[in-house]
C-alpha cells in the first residue's frame, strides 16, 4: 500500500483504502473513491492532483491525495 | 381541483442540471433563497404544464448531511415530500450519477430518471440498455438531451404522471450482515413511520446520521440496543458504518451495469484529458491563465476598439457616457423640461441630480455586462474550476483555498456577485475570510476614482491603476496571512477537492441567462438606490442654513444683509479656510455634517469636508464619490453645462488645486492615501447587504465592515505619515504612530503559526 500521491501519471492503481476526517472521507466516498475501484492520476501540478475517478476528472490536494492508499 | 403538483429536480453537479431546468421552465422562474441557508433556491412553472411547480435542489453527490447543499436537498425531500423527483443522470458518468439515484429510490418518493447525454454515449461508440436499466432501478427513464431540448418534454410528462399515480421501490439491498442490522432498527424505531420511508430512515440510523437520530428523538435503550447490531456489522465487513453503505452502493453499481453498459473505447485519452494536459500543466498554466485574464480585461475595461485596443465593453460605456448619458438623459431631459419652463432648482434636481447620477452608474453597464459574459463563459465551457485549481497552490500560501480566487474575479467587476460567489467555498472559516477580502479587490465603480486621482494630480500616469490593483491584492494577501494567525481563523483551509467538468463549448442560453442575471442586479441598484442617493446628496449641497437664514445656500449667499464680513470670517474660521475661499456650498448642509467627521480622516492627509463626503456618501455606490467631486468642484458652474466626464477631467484643476491646499502643499501624497482608504474599506451598501446575506449573521457583518474600515484607515495612516518622511513636513507622533503600526502588522505577518493545541471533543 501506498499514497496516491506516489504513483506515476498515467498508471491505473486500486484503491485499497480511504483515511482522513470523517467529513473528508465522506466526501471522498461519496465522489467514487471507494476501496476496489480503479482510479488515474492523469496530471500534477506543485503537488496536486488530477485524478481520474469512474469516468469523472476530480482535482484533490496534496494532502488528500495522502490519504488515499492505493 | 386538484392539489398543485410539485416536482423537485436533482442530480449531480455538472450534470446539465441548470439547463435541463431553464429549458424545462423558460422564464416561469422565481429565485429566492432556502429557509435560513444562503443556498438559492430556484422554482418555476413546467412550460408543459404551468399548473406544476419545479424546484431546483442544489447540484450534490450524495444526501449525506455533510455539505449545506446536502443537507438544504435533504431536509426538502423529507419534510416538503415533493410529489415526484426527476432525477437528471449524466450517462457519460453513469456510476457516480447513479451512487445519488439508489439513495433518491430510498425515499419512498416517486422518481424518474432523465438520462442526460446519450448522444455522447452513442457517439463514443458505448451502449447502455436502457430497458433493463430502468428494471433494475425500478424507476421510468427517460433518454434527452439537455441541451439541443430533446426529450425534454417527454421527461416532464413521465415526471407528471409519475407525480400523479406513481411509486418507487428501491431494489438494491446491502450484504447479509448490514440487510440484519437494518432489519432490527426497522423493527425497533421506524416501523410507525409511514412504510416508503422507512427503509431510508433505517439506513441513516445504520449510519448514525446525526440528524436524524435528533429528528426521531431515538430514546437511549434503543439507541444502545442498534448499536450491538451495527458494531456487529461494522467488525463483520471491517469498516464504519457510514463507508460500508457507500461501498456496498458503488460495489452494487458496478455489478449492475456489468450487463448493461458496454464500452467499446478503454484508457484513451478524451478531449479533454488532451486540453488539460496543456492547460494545467506545470510550466504552461499560469502563462496560460495570465493571457486568457488579460483577454477578459482587455475585451471588457481595456482600450476601446476606437482607440487602438479591443474592448467592446469600454467602447460601449463610451458611448453610454457621452451620447446616452450626457446628450440624451441630462442635456435632454434639461432641454425639455427648460422647455416647459420648470423652476430651475426643479431643473437642477431632475437633469443634475438624478438623471447625472443614473445616468453615470449606467454608463458602467456595457463593460459590466462584457465581463460578466466572458466570466460566464469560463465557467461554462469549464475553465474556471481549472483556475481555482491552478490557484490553489499559491492560495494556500497566504490560508486561502483556490476556490476563492473565483470571488475575487468576479469582483473585479462588482463586488455583490463577487461575495455571492464564495458560496462554493464548503468551508465557513475559508468562505468568511474571502467573503471579508473579496472586496478589497478594486471593482468597476471605484475605477473612476482611480481615474480622478490619476488624472487630477499623477498627469494620468497609469502606475496610479497599477499599483491600485497591487494594493488590492496585498491588502488580501496580507489579511489572510494576519487572519489565520487569529484565533477565529486557525485551522488549514479544507483540502481541495473539486469535481473538474469535462470541457465543452458553452451553451449559450445558460452564458446568456448568466450575464443578464448579474448585470440586472447592478441596473437595478441605478435605478433604485442611487437615484435615491442623488436627490439627498443634491439637497445636502444645495440648501443649508446660512447666518441663522434656512434655504438654498447658492440664493443666500447673494444677499449681502445674510452674508456680512463678520459672518464670513467666521464659516472661515469654522472650515480652517482663508476668507477669500469661503464658498456658499461651505454653508450647506453636507458641508456642515462633514466638517466634524473630517477630523477622522486629518491624520491620512485629507481631513477636509470634501473629500470626506465624497469618501461617506461612497459607502452608498463607489460612483457617488466622483459624481460628488463633480458636484462640490464644478459647483460655480452654475449654467451646469458642462456634462462631468467619468473621469472628472473638468475639475481636475481645482481638485488638484484643493488637495495641495488642505495638505499643505503634499496633494498628492494625500490624493493617493485618499484613494487608498476609499480602495480598501467597507464597501458600498449594495456589497455590504451581500456580505450580511453571505455571512448570515450580524456580528460577521459588523466584524467583516469594522476591520476593512480599519485595515483601510492604518493602511492610509502609514502612507501619509511614511510618506511625509521623504516629501517633507513629517509629523514625529505621527510618523512613531505609523512605524508601531508597520511593526504590529508585520509581528502577525511574521509570527509563527500556531496551530490550536486543543482538540475539542464533541
Amino acid at each position: 500500500m501506498m499514497p496516491l500521491v506516489l504513483t506515476d501519471p498515467g498508471e491505473e492503481a486500486v484503491i485499497r483504502k480511504v483515511g482522513g476526517s470523517p467529513e473528508m472521507k465522506k466526501h471522498l466516498e461519496d465522489l467514487g473513491f471507494v476501496a476496489g475501484s480503479t482510479v488515474t492520476v492523469m496530471n500534477t501540478i506543485g503537488g496536486n492532483l488530477i485524478v481520474k475517478i469512474k469516468e469523472s476528472r476530480v482535482a484533490i490536494s496534496k494532502e488528500m491525495a495522502g490519504k488515499i492508499m492505493v | 381541483m386538484d392539489k398543485q403538483l410539485r416536482i423537485a429536480l436533482a442530480g449531480n453537479p455538472n450534470s446539465g442540471k441548470t439547463t435541463l431546468f431553464n429549458k424545462l421552465t423558460g422564464s416561469n422562474q422565481f429565485v429566492g433563497n432556502w429557509p435560513g441557508v444562503t443556498v438559492e433556491k430556484k422554482e418555476g412553472k413546467l412550460i408543459v404544464n404551468k399548473e406544476v411547480i419545479l424546484t431546483d435542489l442544489p447540484g450534490i453527490y450524495s444526501l449525506s448531511p455533510y455539505t449545506l447543499e446536502e443537507v438544504v436537498a435533504r431536509n426538502y425531500l423529507i419534510e416538503e415530500k415533493p410529489d415526484a423527483i426527476l432525477n437528471i443522470v449524466d450517462a457519460t458518468n453513469l456510476e457516480r450519477n447513479l451512487y445519488l439515484t439508489t439513495q433518491l429510490t430510498e425515499l419512498g418518493i416517486p422518481v424518474v430518471i432523465a438520462l442526460n447525454m446519450m448522444d455522447l454515449v452513442k457517439k463514443a461508440g458505448d451502449s447502455i440498455n436502457v430497458k433493463e436499466l430502468s428494471r433494475q432501478l425500478g424507476c421510468q427513464i427517460v433518454e434527452i438531451s439537455a441541451l439541443k431540448g430533446d426529450g425534454v418534454k417527454e421527461a416532464a410528462l413521465a415526471a407528471i404522471e409519475a407525480a400523479k399515480n406513481g411509486k418507487t421501490i428501491p431494489q438494491h439491498s446491502f450484504s447479509g450482515p448490514v440487510e440484519h442490522a437494518l432489519a432490527h432498527i426497522e423493527e425497533v424505531t421506524v416501523h410507525n413511520l409511514p412504510e416508503e420511508q422507512q427503509r431510508w430512515y433505517a439506513i441513516k440510523i445504520f449510519e448514525r446520521d446525526e440528524k436524524v437520530l435528533e429528528q426521531l428523538k431515538v430514546p437511549a435503550d434503543v439507541r444502545a440496543h442498534i448499536e450491538n447490531d451495527i458494531a456487529a456489522a461494522e467488525k463483520e465487513l471491517d469498516d464504519d458504518a457510514e463507508s460500508i453503505i457507500t461501498n456496498e452502493r458503488y460495489v452494487y453499481i458496478g455489478q449492475m451495469l456489468k450487463g448493461i453498459y458496454k464500452k467499446k473505447g478503454k484508457g484513451q485519452l478524451s478531449v479533454s484529458d488532451k486540453i488539460d494536459k496543456i492547460v494545467t500543466n506545470r510550466i504552461l498554466a499560469l502563462p496560460i491563465f495570465a493571457l486568457i485574464m488579460f483577454l477578459v480585461y482587455a475585451l471588457s475595461m481595456g482600450a476601446s476598439i476606437t482607440d487602438g485596443g479591443i474592448s467592446i465593453g469600454t467602447f460601449l460605456t463610451d458611448w453610454a457616457n457621452d451620447v446616452l448619458g450626457g446628450a440624451w438623459l441630462t442635456d435632454g431631459s434639461r432641454a425639455i423640461l427648460e422647455g416647459w419652463n420648470v423652476a430651475p432648482w426643479l431643473v437642477g434636481l431632475i437633469s443634475d441630480g438624478i438623471f447625472a447620477g443614473v445616468g453615470a452608474v449606467l454608463g458602467f453597464v456595457p463593460q459590466m455586462l462584457v465581463l460578466f459574459l466572458m466570466l460566464c463563459l469560463l465557467e461554462d465551457c469549464g475553465y474556471m474550476a481549472r483556475i481555482a485549481f491552478i490557484m490553489d497552490r499559491i492560495f494556500r500560501k497566504f490560508g486561502l483555498s483556490g476556490k476563492s480566487f473565483i470571488p475575487m474575479l468576479v469582483g473585479t467587476g462588482c463586488g455583490v456577485p463577487g461575495v455571492m460567489a464564495t458560496r462554493t467555498i464548503e468551508n465557513e472559516r475559508d468562505r468568511r475570510m474571502t467573503i471579508m477580502t473579496t472586496t478589497f479587490i478594486p471593482c468597476g465603480a471605484k475605477m473612476p476614482i482611480i481615474g480622478l486621482i490619476a488624472g487630477a494630480l499623477f498627469g494620468g500616469s497609469t502606475w496610479v491603476a497599477t499599483s491600485a490593483y497591487f494594493i488590492g491584492i496585498a491588502a488580501i494577501v496580507i489579511s489572510g496571512i494576519m487572519l489565520k494567525k487569529t484565533k477565529m481563523f486557525a485551522g488549514d483551509p479544507a483540502p481541495f477537492v473539486m469535481e473538474l467538468p469535462a470541457y465543452h463549448l458553452p451553451a449559450w442560453g445558460n452564458v446568456l441567462r448568466g450575464t443578464w442575471e448579474r448585470g440586472w442586479s447592478f441596473i437595478k441598484r441605478a435605478g433604485t438606490v442611487i437615484v435615491v442617493s442623488s436627490i439627498v446628496i443634491w439637497f445636502l449641497t444645495s440648501f443649508g442654513s446660512v447666518n441663522g437664514q434656512f434655504g438654498m445656500v447658492d440664493d443666500l449667499y447673494e444677499d449681502d444683509s445674510v452674508v456680512t464680513d463678520e459672518y464670513v470670517a467666521q464659516v472661515a474660521e469654522r472650515m480652517g479656510i482663508p476668507e477669500d475661499e469661503v464658498e456658499p456650498m461651505d454653508d450647506s448642509i453636507l458641508a456642515r455634517v462633514a466638517q466634524p467627521v473630517s477630523l477622522v480622516f486629518k491624520p491620512l492627509g485629507f481631513g477636509d469636508w470634501k473629500p470626506t463626503a465624497a469618501t461617506v456618501t461612497g459607502l452608498v455606490a463607489k460612483e457617488e464619490v466622483v459624481a460628488n467631486f463633480g458636484i462640490m468642484y464644478a459647483y460655480d458652474d452654475q449654467d451646469g453645462e458642462e456634462e462631468l466626464e467619468e473621469n472628472g477631467d473638468q475639475i481636475w484643476g481645482r481638485v488638484a488645486e484643493d488637495f495641495n491646499a488642505f495638505s499643505g502643499g503634499h496633494g498628492r501624497l494625500a490624493a493617493y492615501s485618499f484613494m487608498i482608504f476609499n480602495l480598501l474599506c467597507a464597501p458600498c451598501f449594495a456589497a455590504i447587504g451581500a456580505i450580511k446575506r453571505e455571512m448570515n449573521s450580524r456580528k460577521w457583518t459588523w466584524f467583516a465592515i469594522a476591520y476593512q474600515c480599519g485595515f483601510a484607515w492604518v493602511t492610509a495612516f502609514i502612507v501619509w505619515q511614511l510618506g511625509r518622511l521623504f516629501a517633507g513636513g513629517m509629523n514625529v507622533i505621527g510618523l512613531i504612530l505609523a512605524l508601531v503600526m508597520l511593526g504590529l502588522i508585520c509581528w502577525q505577518l511574521f509570527k509563527p503559526y500556531k496551530e490550536a493545541q486543543k482538540l475539542t471533543v464533541q
